[in-house]
């Protein structure tokens, strides 16, 4: 027997994921659709002697040709057609469920149904029969409890039986009101006999929806035909309509043979949670709340786990140095495998615990459906940025670390949206950046008036975000404004392989990508600042580059050391005090004395024009790996690298001039 | 008397006359089940002129006061 293709496909939060990990462990493989910045998630194995390759298509609402997730659906069962489908439906939410499974059924019979959330839709007062709901859609359907792992066996073993049939199932057939079906068949009768792979009566209703996606373009017949429709009163925007209220009509007619709505139920346990989460007045010191507890958990309490793979490879890079050394291997060699190879390798794994605890967490808050919580909560001030609500979280966790804020955006369902956010989400100053921050700060600003100056700094930040977000949309990322409409599931409680599942998966795919990276770019700056050997700092050629690009930093006053310290600072934020520390002659590697050093060379506005560089320009490569990763594109991350850059030296001179203009 | 969505309050109840605009948005709005003669009852509103949470279909749906400007409601 042949591999079989199953697919599996539902509604946003229906447990899509749950039943997808629960039957392929960690046997999955995961990248992105072709030409899309959507995951795409495929797993194998076998089922008694069955070979089935299961293929996790994204959660979408409709099959029509708006958002990624649709098309990338419905092209799968069309050109890749899946030997069959499982449906998977929530409960508590059966009416919209249904509208999508009508759709897909319009496409393929081939399909069994999961229903899923019977316990949450009880608690909401529905009693759906899935004996019932079986014979009203004359098609298998199976009880499922996804998060407990019950029935996901049964349902797949169906699934496999029906892919074993001969004969097509014959599933329900919708029934369109009088005026559509003449208007169906019209076009069917227009359409060559063998339309490419379209069912006809699929093909036909696209061009009646005016469709967008569909590549065959309606020949001259068929569109005499959808012009006359428009004189009369017929057009696209009508048509449309009909079609989906015809869907939810049908639907109306058959619920009462399966569903039960009892009304008098008490409040389920989402109003009761919303009513604090989504209060006016507790609404916002919840999200706070937790927003600083994901924020001390990731970036924080990680920091012992950090401080222990820190000494692990302080230990493993001495092993190896004393090994070179035995075996009389030359100094240089032994420099560049301590100062360049340990010391940048070490900077990404050092990142691995708090970039993985923040996947947990933020699994966590996803699975459970807070999220959606805090978008509806931070939607009015991501909509005076020109932003969706979706990207509010991305935001705030930049402040922990720009690749966990930048691997956020997954959630934002419109890409351009998305790519606007991940390429903004390096103007937010992250951890390592404000420590440097307030340290330089501290020194050039005692008391109240640092506080100052960072809330300025801060605030600054905030601003350049909303513009470059505007400037972007009616620029180079011209899009409509976004649409919100933004489900908002029932709360569940997040399991156990939702969550850690897809944090490892996250955590390993940053690493494996990183660190080629971050390895060549330390091996090259331990190169630039070591050679040539036995000279001051600035005869070396990181010292002779730096004093070139001085030309650049002239503007700002930033003279040779802070250009050698930004240009190093490129492979990790962190590293740019220290390199100042060096470059000033500071023996010790504490941010106050090397900030001390810099206050006495230069003027506090120099320092203000500094830091606002250096709060802005490219955190680290990670980052711009990070990005890349997840837009898919190095001409648009080319794009972000430049734009940032341009902006925070712009900036940095603008403040400069302002600060020359007023005295300073 | 009609009038749009984004003008009701918490608590009230209307039915779907019509779902005006064109293209995403109203496509996004009709697949989610907004659709004439759909009940909808509004939850509550996000403060500053933020979202609105409303019951549609028996599920939450949150929409921008612009958004829910876009669909016009009745009392029957």
């Amino acid at each position: 027997m042949g591999t079989m293709k199953i697919a599996l496909v539902g509604n946003p939060n229906v447990g899509k994921s749950t039943v997808f990990n629960y039957l392929t462990g960690l046997n999955q493989q995961v990248g992105n659709w072709t030409g899309k910045t959507v995951e795409r998630k495929a797993g194998y194995f076998k089922v008694e002697d069955q070979d089935v390759e299961l293929v996790d298509l994204p959660g979408t609402y409709s099959l029509t040709a708006y958002s990624q997730e649709e098309i990338i659906t419905r092209e799968f069962i069309l050109a890749e057609k899946p030997d069959v489908v499982m449906a998977i439906l929530d409960a508590s939410n059966i009416e919209r469920n249904l509208y999508l499974l009508l759709q897909i059924l319009e496409l393929t019979p081939y399909v069994v149904i999961g229903l899923n959330m019977m316990d949450l839709a009880a608690a909401s007062g529905i009693t759906i029969s899935a004996q019932k709901l079986s014979h009203a859609l004359n098609l298998p359907v199976i009880e499922v409890i996804a998060s407990k792992g019950k029935g996901i066996k049964g349902f797949l073993q169906e699934a496999i039986h029906m892919g074993q049939l001969r004969d097509a199932p014959q599933p329900v057939k919708m029934k369109y009101p009088e005026e559509l079906e003449g208007k169906i068949t019209a076009i069917e009768e227009k359409l060559p006999e063998d339309a490419v792979g379209f069912p006809q009566r699929w093909l036909a209703l696209k061009y009646i929806e005016g469709d967008q996606a569909i590549e065959e373009t309606p020949s001259e017949s068929v569109k005499k035909l959808l012009q006359e429709w428009s004189d009369s009163g017929w057009n696209e925007a009508k048509l449309e309509m009909a079609v989906t209220d015809a869907k939810y009509h049908f639907i109306g007619t058959l619920m009462p043979d399966f569903v039960q709505f009892d009304e008098n139920k008490g409040k389920s346990w989402t109003e009761r949670l919303d009513r604090w989460a989504l209060s006016s007045v507790w609404g916002y010191p919840i999200l706070l709340g937790i927003l600083i507890l994901v924020f001390w958990f990731s970036f924080v309490a990680s920091a012992p786990l950090g401080d222990l793979i820190s000494r692990f490879m302080a230990w493993a890079s001495g092993i190896t140095v004393f090994l070179l050394q035995a075996v009389g291997a030359p100094k240089v060699l032994q420099n560049l495998v301590q100062d360049g190879i340990f010391a940048g390798v070490g900077a990404v794994l050092g990142f691995v615990p708090q970039i993985w605890l923040f996947f947990i967490l933020y699994a966590i808050l996803q699975d459970s459906g807070y999220l959606a919580r805090a978008a509806f909560l931070g939607d009015r001030l991501m909509q005076s940025m020109g932003l969706h609500g979706k990207s509010f979280f991305s935001f705030v966790s930049g402040y922990g670390c720009n690749v966990a804020g930048i691997m956020a955006t997954r959630t934002l369902e419109n890409p351009k949206d998305r790519m606007i956010t991940i390429l903004l989400n390096p103007l937010i100053p992250c951890v390592p950046r404000l420590g440097v921050m307030s340290a330089v700060v501290a020194a050039f600003f005692p008391g109240g008036r640092g506080a100052l100056a960072m809330v300025g700094l801060l605030g600054l930040s905030l601003f350049l975000i909303a513009f470059s977000s505007y400037f972007f949309r009616k620029t180079v990322i011209r899009t409509e404004k976004s649409v919100f409409v933004m489900e908002l599931p029932l709360y569940h409680f997040p399991t156990a392989r939702n969550v850690f599942y897809p944090a490892w998966q996250k955590t390993y795919s940053f690493m494996k990508r990183a660190w080629t990276f971050i390895l060549v770019a330390s091996i090259i700056v331990w190169t630039l600042s070591s050679f040539p050997a036995g000279v001051t700092m600035d005869q070396t050629w990181a010292g002779k580059l730096g004093s070139a690009l001085a030309v650049i930093g002239s503007p700002l006053e930033f003279d040779w050391r802070i250009m050698v310290a930004i240009l190093f600072g490129f492979t990790a934020k962190e590293t740019t005090l220290s390199t100042l520390g060096i470059l000033y002659g500071v023996n010790v590697d504490a941010p106050q004395s090397i900030a001390q050093a810099m206050a006495g060379s230069m003027t506090s506005l120099q320092a203000i024009t500094f830091l606002v560089v250096y709060m802005l320009y490219i955190p680290c490569l990670a980052t711009v790996v990070t990005t890349h990763k997840e837009i898919g594109s190095w001409r648009w991350t080319g794009f972000g690298v430049v734009y940032n850059l341009l902006l925070s030296f712009g900036v940095g001179w603008l403040v400069l001039q302002l600060g020359h203009a007023l005295g300073f | 008397m009609d009038y749009s969505l984004n003008l009701l309050q918490p608590g009230e109840k209307a039915y779907i006359q019509t779902v005006m605009d064109k293209g995403a948005l109203r496509r996004r709005m009709m697949d989610m089940g907004l659709v004439p003669g759909a009940e909808v009852e509004v939850i509550r509103l996000a403060p500053w002129g933020g979202p609105m949470q409303i019951r549609v279909k028996r599920y939450y749906l949150a929409m921008r006061l612009s958004e829910c400007a876009k669909i016009l409601v009745g009392r029957n």
